[in-house]
């Protein structure tokens, strides 16, 4: 009796040691323990679901290849060309009319192409890759007058998935998406965001290896986006590859590991959020007493205004200019309260690729 | 021989259309294409969830059920009111001023009788009593002396109410009593000229002209109505996949040809259970309330109606899904949707103004073997009972092989148009994409 009682405390210390170990061994931002535990369930709950149909690991490269595509007059796309991996968000920018409801479309087949190809895992993509896909339209893409579940069932249907695993998953989402009260409600009875969500949900009810999303962030309030987001980047996590349009620069810049920019249906920029921002000329922020247009710095030779936000204002320095000659420039004018040097910000990223 | 000569010129139109969209197709089968999946699969595949979700949704519309409430109410009004009304016996009250032997008497009981009319016989003392009783209307006509009827307005020549009846009936044979004892003829005489009668009319051929079976007319209207309510639900069935954008979700997943099938084959099916119910309906009710408004109708009638309707529906669904495919908007839809109805309608006007003659016209006999038109035309020539198999025939098999063609264009259409947003797809943009 004596020893059994001592071998079970000694079992339960050892289990505790070995659960210290291990939380200090990987170290974790925010994980706590029953939550993660809980996630990690469903997690394996979407994966069986998805292996039942396809029993494919999740890996997997989308190489779009010199895609051409004319309206009349107009060029839509003009030899776009990049690659997507799998396990990142990636962030599809370009100014309006750049093209990229254009490219998407194409990924699906949606659009005839003059040239150009689209490959998954170096193979042409056709209707069997396509079913292994997730795509979410901008705006609406559903019935307005069909029931949630309903239409979630004959989306995943569609897809391939058997009744059984397509109603466990819409099940799964929507009571992940707060919305399980309302799966016999019509799609048109509900608010903007949540047809959003629904729509997210239809996009990834089969655990899509590729999943494309045009504009899924707008009209959203903070919460929504902040919600969105972290599904997004829980599929790229899951093994998923993830490419979404969006305008909203900040929420790609804090969501995506890289970004593809096009302009006039041609790649501009590509690479990792984090390169891009260390790339480029240096950026200076400055704020002076008493100064709001920051015009001293436009007549200092290599230093360009970049933003004037308030008095704050974000600085271009070239090369050969000497940050000491900027500070007794500022001083010049009034008191200098804020002089630091900071990364390029995706906006300007941004604005400088498609100026 | 006339409408023979049309006959095969149409064959032969046809027979050079089919070849040519066979040698196309030869040399389109000459490049490689995608495997097709299996027969079975193209039922219980995408095909068979898009038409499972089409079928599932517009059963339960509130339209569906309500329209087919209302189609089997106007049915049933149809086959009840005649019965009632037949079998409602109206009185006539008949006063008589003078004397009316008993067997002119009995001879008016008897003859009112045979139109459903009883009549009551009232002795009246003068002409003061008759002005003043037809007035009050306590009697509906006046003998007055075995010479003169009266009655209180006078009648027309298509007046075909029991009082008017008589009241012919009546003069006539009075006249012909008066006439006969006005030339003293004995008794037997005044019999055999009592019970004249007109002589035969002995026809060398027998004439095949018939009126239209009720039935038929019955198959042409349901079938008017029908193809107009169902080819409008995939016109805009079809407008609002696209408006909604939900097509590009469809699309990224179906192919266009298998969700376009799936979607006329989903309203066809409802459009078909509905017909099957209205028919059924009115059989078994005609049989119960014992109607003769569908007297001697035979299975013939009800089938071809049946296949006349599905034949209708499949030629038209394709022409009314590409028109949806380039709309994107309800006003773009109206303006798409009257010129697509005027062969519905034209077909229709033709076949029930030539159901009222009494043989099938020219126009009718050629509309029988156009499938624009020979859903209403060919089940009037039924009705009529004026084709025989072969030529009953030879109209499925046009309008099966324009089906065919029209399908191939149709879908063709809705491939390159229905993924177009902004302003409506014109048909001149395909020619000049040909």
């Amino acid at each position: 009796m004596l020893m059994s009682a001592v071998f079970v405390e000694t079992s339960v210390r050892d289990d505790f040691t070995f659960l210290v170990a291990l939380s200090v061994a990987t170290p974790r931002t925010r994980a706590p323990w029953v939550k993660s535990k809980s996630r990690s369930r469903d997690r394996v709950e979407d994966v069986e679901i998805a292996h039942e149909n396809y029993p494919e690991p999740m890996t997997g490269l989308l190489e779009v290849q010199g895609l051409s595509r004319r309206f009349g007059a107009l060029k839509a796309l003009n030899d776009l060309s990049f690659e997507v991996r799998a396990g990142e968000v990636v962030g599809f920018l370009g100014p309006n009319g750049a093209g990229k409801t254009t490219t998407m479309r194409a990924i699906f087949g949606l659009t005839d192409l003059e040239a150009g190809s689209v490959r998954w895992n170096g193979v042409e993509v056709g209707a069997p890759e396509r079913r292994r896909f997730g795509y979410m339209p901008e705006e609406r893409g559903l019935y307005p007058g069909m029931r949630i579940g309903e239409q979630l069932v004959y989306i995943g249907r569609l897809h391939g998935m058997s009744l059984s695993a397509v109603q466990r998953a819409s099940e799964t989402w929507l009571e992940r998406l707060g919305l399980a009260d309302r799966a016999d409600d019509k799609v048109e009875s509900l608010s903007h965001g949540n047809q959003q969500r629904v729509q997210l949900t239809a996009a990834l009810l089969h655990s899509p290896e590729l999943v494309i999303l045009d504009e899924p962030l707008a009209g959203l309030d903070p919460t929504g986006i902040d919600e969105i987001g972290a599904i997004l980047v829980e599929q790229a996590r899951a093994g998923c590859c993830v490419l979404f349009s969006s305008h909203q620069l900040d929420q790609v810049e804090d969501l995506c590991e890289s970004v593809i920019i096009i302009d006039h249906g041609h790649l501009v920029v590509t690479g990792r959020v984090d390169d891009l921002a260390s790339s480029g000329a240096r950026r200076l922020v400055v704020r002076v007493e008493g100064d709001r247009t920051g015009e001293w710095a436009t007549r200092i030779e290599g230093v360009s205004l970049s933003q004037a936000n308030g008095g704050e204002l974000r600085l271009t320095l070239e090369e050969n200019v000497d940050t000491d000659d900027v500070l007794q420039a500022a001083r010049r004018i009034g008191r200098v309260t804020e002089f630091v040097m900071q990364r390029r910000r995706l906006s300007e990223v941004f604005r400088e690729a498609v100026k | 021989m006339k409408t023979l000569r049309y006959v095969v010129i149409l064959v032969a139109i046809l027979l050079i259309f089919s070849f040519r969209v066979w040698r196309r197709r030869r040399r389109h089968d000459a490049t490689p294409r995608p495997v097709r999946l299996a027969r079975r699969e193209f039922v219980t595949g995408d095909v068979g969830l898009v038409m499972s979700r089409e079928l599932r949704e517009r059963l339960r519309s509130r339209f569906y059920i309500f329209g087919t409430a209302v189609i089997l109410l106007v049915v049933g009004a149809a086959i009840i009111i005649p019965v009632v009304h037949h079998s409602k016996t109206t009185t006539e009250t008949i006063g008589v001023v003078g004397p009316l032997s008993p067997a002119t008497r009995s001879w008016v009981v008897t003859s009112a009788h045979a139109s459903a009319v009883s009549v009551r016989f009232v002795d009246l003392p003068g002409v003061s009593q008759v002005t003043t009783g037809l007035a009050s209307g306590s009697i509906d006509l006046a003998i007055v002396d075995s010479r003169e009827l009266m009655v209180d307005n006078s009648i027309s020549s298509n007046d075909g109410s029991a009082t008017a009846t008589i009241a012919s009936a009546v003069a006539i044979r009075l006249g012909d009593e008066n006439a006969l004892t006005a030339a003293h003829l004995s008794a037997q005489q005044a019999t055999i000229l009592a019970e004249a009668g007109p002589v035969p009319i002995v026809a060398l051929h027998q004439s095949s002209s018939r009126s239209v079976n009720a039935t038929s007319l019955i198959g042409v209207i349901l079938i008017f109505i029908m193809l107009s309510q169902y080819n409008t639900w995939t016109l805009i069935g079809v407008m609002e996949e696209k408006s909604s954008r939900v097509i590009e979700v469809l699309l990224s997943t179906v192919r266009p040809v298998r969700l376009l099938a799936g979607k006329v084959l989903g309203i066809g099916i409802a459009a078909l259970l509905q017909a099957t119910i209205v028919v059924a309906f009115a059989l078994v009710l005609s049989k119960a309330v014992g109607s003769n408004l569908l007297h001697g109708t035979g299975p013939l009638e009800v089938v071809s109606t049946l296949v006349w309707l599905v034949l209708g529906y499949t030629f038209y669904c394709w022409v009314y899904a590409a028109a949806g495919s380039m709309a994107e908007r309800q006003d773009q839809v109206q303006s798409l949707a009257l010129p697509l109805s005027l062969p519905l309608i034209v077909g229709y006007i033709v076949s029930l103004t030539s159901a009222s003659a009494a043989s099938p016209s020219l126009l009718l006999k050629i509309f029988a073997y156009i499938p624009l038109t020979a859903p209403f035309a060919m089940t009037t020539m039924v009705g009529f009972g004026a084709v025989t198999w072969w030529q009953f025939a030879l109209s499925v098999v046009i309008t099966l092989a324009s089906t065919v063609a029209v399908a191939r264009v149709a879908t063709s259409i809705y491939r390159r148009a229905i993924l177009r947003t902004g302003s409506r797809v014109r048909l001149r943009e395909f020619r000049r994409a040909r």
